[in-house]
């Protein structure tokens, strides 16, 4: 009996052991190539291209941050991504979050609820480069080509079905009861949505519109098509733009890729109650 | 429109609150409106669009006329074999990638599941890669694999092990993407299955131990079919994803080389903007779309999402 439990505590210690060494490892193998581009980005050229590597910056210096935000015009993509994606965010926050109640709370004709909500979760599966053809044309028509407001429309064909489907979730986890209450008080139908489930949607709310601030500020693809001029065009381009044919700018890049991360991983610690269900759409709740 | 009903909307559209009323009838479509048309004009106008122009040849010179060519865009596909070299990438690319991901997001959640449940903080720093732009991914890795000076070939000398082009290398191009891509997204499925398998019942399991069920059949027959829907809504999500890989290709490889990493949505951006060739890069959007369509659907339909 003694020897069985012995056995098995070794065991248990061994299995704690290995968990912990795994702990470890992941986390070296997540945070190293991130610790690895804001390193790069404080070293001078001749160090970069140092061999063997350095692994910690012998000789600090800004000099690819003045190059990048001070010398072209980083600062510029910047302020455009962060417009872009605080326009996106409040179109689709506001038009997502009345739907998403509308289709948790309302009934409809001919099973309208469950094919409208599974129409709108489908457009967000469509890949974004199945439509820059007809929107590419679409806005050189219009002469919105190289504008902001071009990237807001855009960004909204994906980030709207997203806050649309993660409000819906939240909103299918109050408890009907309190509007029902609110309306026997008097006030209408509008009035409970507007008094009662969107305050206590509010950290849902939040949660979504953090969601679309990422979701825009990531944006690659149609931004890429979409602008070409320094006005218009977003940190992502003003990044893949120093990568040319005929040289890197590793650290401009470094440094700017670095910031590009930084109000990212700020955001993921706001939401990170409500990553699994962002992630999944609402599907998932965590 | 019955007579009754046409009666009662103008009685309410009088003066003196009549609209509101009527707005408040009517809350149940005009809260669904403003988003129901704004993704009508956004996905089914352009996909209509994108049939128009499919069968159109598009000369790069915006003045001169679309030529009628009907169904030769949707034929050349058959005989074009970059579009089939980029489909197979694709194809590699989101089977590869899903399924390593999928393997080791859903192991390490096994096995770390009891350990980091309540290490919040922890799961949070190890969900940076996919929250972060895919362009600083791209180039991150991209400062990793570099040939010359990048880490990945100081290791490989460290170990003795021969040094390697990564990206660069016909035969480990498509590898590389691949690496990148299971660092950034493996986090992803390892959330979403830590979220499964919290959400366990416990009676299954006290009574499958009292029946000395092994701890492989419980994984096998408890474990795996309470995860089922949580594994489809993780799977659908990752391969749509794969199935539109862009940005890592663009940045990494740009599609190269010998086209080892061309994938779909860069060979639509190629024929589109470089080849100036509109018509036929909607002909092979449209196909992308139809794959897009009927693997979603199947998968939404079967696992129930939308109830």
């Amino acid at each position: 009996m003694a020897t069985i439990r012995t056995r098995s505590r070794a065991r248990e210690m061994l299995l704690r052991l290995s968990a912990y060494l795994t702990i470890l490892v992941a986390l070296i193998l997540t945070l190293f190539p991130v610790y690895w581009i804001a390193a790069n980005s404080f070293k001078f050229d001749i160090d970069i291209f140092a061999v063997p590597p350095e692994w910690l910056p012998r000789n600090p210096t800004l000099k690819h941050y003045d190059e990048a935000f001070i010398q072209r015009p980083f600062l510029r993509y910047a302020l455009n991504s962060f417009l872009v994606a605080v326009g996106t965010t409040i179109v689709s926050v506001v038009f997502g979050t009345m739907a998403g109640y509308a289709l948790a709370r309302f009934s409809y004709p001919w099973q309208w609820r469950k094919q409208i909500s599974f129409w709108i979760l489908s457009t967000r599966m469509m890949p974004p480069i199945v439509s820059i053809i007809p929107l590419y044309l679409f806005f050189n028509y219009f002469d919105m080509l190289n504008t902001k407001s071009a990237l807001i429309v855009a960004y909204t064909a994906f980030n709207l079905p997203f806050a649309t489907w993660m409000m819906k979730s939240y909103f299918q986890d109050l408890p009907v009861e309190l509007e029902e209450a609110a309306i026997v008080d008097g006030d209408t139908r509008w009035g409970a949505f507007l008094h009662v489930a969107l305050p206590l949607a509010r950290p849902g709310l939040a949660a979504t519109a953090i969601f679309c601030l990422i979701i825009s500020w990531n944006e690659f693809l149609l931004s890429l098509i979409i602008t070409l001029t320094e006005q218009s065009q977003t940190l992502p381009i003003g990044i893949a733009g120093r990568v040319t044919q005929y040289k890197t700018y590793w650290g401009e890049i470094s440094a700017a890729g670095f910031m590009a991360c930084v109000p990212i991983v700020i955001f993921a610690f706001i939401v990170q109650k409500h990553l699994v269900r962002g992630l999944s759409l609402g599907a998932v709740k965590g | 429109m019955p007579k009754a009903e046409k009666e009662t909307l103008a009685a309410q559209l009088q003066p003196g609150g009549g609209v509101e009323r009527w707005a408040e009838r009517h809350l149940r479509f005009l809260m669904l409106a403003p988003t129901v048309l704004i993704l009508l004009g956004l996905t089914i106008f352009p996909s209509f669009y994108m049939f128009y122009a499919a069968v159109h040849k598009i000369s790069p010179n915006p003045d001169l006329p679309w030529e009628f060519v009907g169904p030769d865009n949707f034929a050349r596909l058959l005989s074009d074999t970059q579009f089939h070299v980029a489909l197979w990438n694709t194809t590699v690319f989101t089977v590869v990638a899903v399924t390593t991901e999928f393997l080791l997001g859903l192991g390490l959640a096994l096995l770390l599941d009891k350990f980091i449940r309540r290490l919040t903080f922890l799961k949070t720093v190890l969900m940076i890669p996919m929250m972060l732009p895919p362009v600083a991914v791209a180039i991150t890795w991209k400062i990793i694999y570099e040939p010359q000076f990048g880490v990945l070939n100081e290791i490989m000398f460290r170990l003795g092990l021969p040094l390697q082009a990564w990206a660069g290398d016909v035969n480990l191009a498509m590898f590389s993407i691949i690496v990148a891509d299971v660092w950034q997204w493996t986090p992803f499925i390892f959330l979403l299955m830590l979220a499964g398998l919290a959400s366990l019942p416990v009676e299954p399991y006290e009574a499958a131990a009292l029946d000395g069920a092994s701890s492989w059949r419980q994984f096998w027959d408890l474990t795996l079919p309470f995860l089922k829907p949580v594994i489809a809504i993780a799977l659908l999500l990752r391969v749509m994803d794969a199935l539109r890989l862009f940005d890592l290709v663009f940045i990494l490889t740009g599609g190269g080389p010998a086209d080892r990493t061309k994938v779909l949505s860069l060979y639509i951006y190629q024929v589109a903007y470089r080849f100036a060739d509109p018509g036929y890069a909607a002909a092979i959007s449209l196909f992308v779309l139809f794959v897009t369509i009927v693997l979603s659907t199947w998968f939404m339909k079967r696992m129930r999402l939308a109830e």
